[in-house]
């Protein structure tokens, strides 16, 4: 677990304050929580100064007052570090990291069609997996979506 | 900004012409691509809410379901991320079982591409051949588990049947016959002229964009990058088995093929280690029905890459958040950077290489940005595009 | 009776009954002893066989396939989605089985119903339009 502690410390050394939360469950498993303002900072320096070359996907979760953001980043394709922000649900705003990893182009796209977050300077937010007659401003992964309320929504759009 | 124009906004958000958008938008000029629009909602179904509905043995099941051809993976990953929640680990003898099936899915899924890759390129001897091959991979699954999809081996806690005494010789005669053809499959790919001069030089990579692009599996080991989930972020008994991790440093389809057909025959290798080499004991350890709160992230390499699901519980029987990345959304922007100017008429093989989930790739917007026309083309209507 | 042409679509299902259809089509199983080829125009097309539980993208496309079908046409739902939406029915960009949109002449279930289960359904298919045929109804 040396080298997990050792990004750990390297990255609360860098971000100071912004870091809310360290856990490393196991071994190549490193949980970070940092404030929305450190995020894009926080990437950089995972991307280009610790090696998480690799983004594998973003995780969008409704935690019912605010929207979880994940960015699960990977070390030499071993270490798996996720990253985590909060956006309050009322302006789920954040900037993109595209201009850093731009294989992060679908993952942020895909969190905007489901959780309807804003990514800042993406340049294309339009629906990756909706179809679209999908009624505007429906954010499927919200917990106000249950299955059912749903399912009435795309059945009145449909007739 | 350098990748924008991977991703162009076609004119305007509204296409009134077209009723249902295609997952892929193309804009031409002539017969080069210059812009590629992918929207991949064909088969998205919704299951990462439907896991929030059902139980954690429940949603084995739903899983299993994401992908008819790589199912195993998608459960191996699942059962994974359950098992760490829980703080169990899967019984050693239960961990060889995981890699077996995982390698003979992974035999079943490339060799089920190179057939649909040969029949793109118009060889269908070889499609033919191929999947002929291959049915001693299902033969296979359905002796050890009943069915030939969705073989249903894991459970949270291990796997639900073992590899009996008795059906190892198949295994390993179907193994060896495999070997053979296979290395027949190499050399034909390697040396006939139909595909070689459809797949050498097309589609290229380069490895400095595959990793910018975070690509994976066989696309990403074809332009040179060494990464597989097994071997960088070890699970089942992978830690435990010695093999190769195929590179291959030509970036482009064709190298892409020769990388999945040696993969076919590690992972023989990987099953025959495996079998030799599994351990006695249990198949499975109870679990409980609820999973105490926690968060986890769980990887497998699957046949198309790193497969990555991320699970949250809350203490009751059903997860609170369950995420799930196919490895091939992780491909597409990849995808999207080699069509950027390749020949229209090279789209079809280009798209096959990264071996997408063929029921989304059946009609493509095209735009052209001379004329403003816009149409669509089916994947039949583009084959019979050859180039000038 | 001439050969039936056989035009396969998927509504979004995880490909699973598309790969045993294919297989079903290989030397194995070769549903071409039937005398069924596959077709890739509705216009030419005779039965279609469809697979998964339609996705809200996908339910206009396969309404305007099977309106540009020539009569007599018959349609096949091949799978357990195409059946009834299971084990998608209650997601909520699935509509849930194809019978909700269209009409259809044989059920095929298995998840997936193995390449010989889908050849006995075309044949089942094949010899009911015969038969009708003997007795002088169209479709």
């Amino acid at each position: 677990m040396e080298k997990e502690n050792e990004i750990a410390e390297k990255l609360k050394k860098h971000l100071k304050n912004n870091v809310f939360e360290v856990k490393i469950p196991r071994e190549r498993r490193i949980f970070v929580k940092i404030g929305k303002t450190a995020l894009k900072d926080a990437v950089k320096y995972l991307v280009h100064e610790l090696g998480f070359t690799h983004l594998s996907t973003i995780t969008g979760a409704d935690t019912s007052e605010e929207i979880e953001l994940i960015y699960h980043l990977a070390y030499k394709g071993s270490i798996e570090l996720s990253l985590k922000t909060t956006v309050p649900k009322e302006k789920p705003v954040v900037p993109t990291i595209t201009d850093i990893i731009p294989g992060a182009v679908l993952y942020e796209r895909e969190v905007h069609d489901l959780l309807g977050v804003a990514f800042e300077g993406h340049p294309d937010l339009s629906p990756l997996v909706l179809p679209e007659e999908w009624p505007e401003r429906v954010y499927p992964l919200r917990k106000e979506y249950t299955l059912e309320k749903l399912r009435k929504l795309t059945e009145s759009t449909e007739s | 900004m350098r990748y924008g124009s991977i991703i162009k906004v076609p004119f305007g958000p509204q296409h009134p012409a077209l009723k249902e958008p295609e997952n892929f938008m193309f804009e031409i000029d002539g017969e080069i691509v210059v812009g590629v629009h992918p929207r991949i909602g064909y088969n998205h179904r919704g299951i990462e809410k439907a896991f929030e509905r059902r139980t954690y043995l429940q949603n084995i099941y739903l899983a299993e379901r994401i992908c008819g051809i790589c199912s195993d993976a998608h459960t191996t990953c699942y059962t994974q991320a359950i098992e760490n929640l829980l703080g169990v680990e899967a019984p050693p003898r239960a961990r060889y079982i995981r890699v077996i099936i995982a390698e003979l899915e992974r035999i079943h899924s490339h060799g089920l591409w190179v057939g649909i890759a040969a029949h793109e390129i118009g060889f269908d001897t070889l499609f033919m051949y191929v999947w002929r091959d291959r049915e001693v991979v299902m033969d296979l699954f359905e002796t050890l588990s009943g069915n030939r999809v969705h073989y249903a081996m894991n459970t949270i806690g291990g796997v639900r049947r073992d590899i009996p005494a008795d059906t190892v010789p198949k295994i390993k005669h179907g193994m060896d016959f495999l070997e053979k053809r296979l290395k027949y499959y190499l050399n034909v790919v390697q040396n006939e002229q139909t595909i070689l001069k459809r797949t050498s030089g097309v589609g290229i990579l380069k490895p400095k964009d595959a990793v910018e692009l975070c690509a994976v599996g066989p696309t990403l080991r074809a332009s040179g990058v060494k990464n597989d989930v097994r071997v960088d972020d070890p699970y089942a008994a992978y830690d435990e088995i010695p093999f190769n991790v195929v590179t291959h440093d030509g970036c482009d389809v064709l190298s892409r093929i020769i990388v999945r057909c040696e993969e076919m025959l590690e992972s023989i290798n990987i099953i025959r280690y495996a079998l030799d080499n599994m351990p006695e004991g249990m198949i499975r350890v109870r679990v409980p029905m609820a999973v105490p709160p926690g968060e986890t992230v769980s990887r497998v390499e699957a046949p198309r890459g790193e497969l990555i699901h991320y699970a949250k519980s809350n203490g009751t029987t059903k997860p609170e958040r369950y995420k799930v990345r196919s490895p091939t959304l992780g491909n597409i922007p990849a995808l999207c950077k080699m069509l950027m100017g390749a020949h229209v008429a090279d789209i079809p093989i280009v798209l096959a290489g990264i071996d997408p989930c063929f029921a989304c790739m059946d009609r493509m917007t095209f735009i052209d940005d001379k004329t403003n026309k816009k149409w669509v083309w089916t994947m039949q209507q583009l084959r019979r595009k050859t180039r000038k | 009776m001439k050969s039936p042409w056989l035009l396969h679509f998927n509504t979004g299902g995880c490909n699973g009954c598309d790969i045993e259809l294919v297989a079903a089509l290989t030397p194995e199983f070769d549903v071409e002893r039937f005398g069924i080829l596959l077709e890739g125009s509705p216009r030419h097309a005779d039965i279609l066989a469809v697979t998964g539980p339609v996705t809200l993208q996908v339910k206009d496309r396969l309404l305007r396939i099977y309106e540009q079908m020539p009569e007599p046409k018959y349609v096949i739902a091949i799978g357990t989605c195409a059946v009834s939406g299971a084990p998608f029915k209650d997601c909520y960009n699935v509509l849930g089985g194809i019978d909700r949109i269209l009409p259809v002449d044989v059920y095929i279930p298995g998840c997936p119903p193995k390449p010989e289960a889908i050849i006995d359904g075309i044949a089942k298919l094949i010899q009911h339009i015969a038969e009708e045929k003997t007795r002088g109804k169209g479709k």
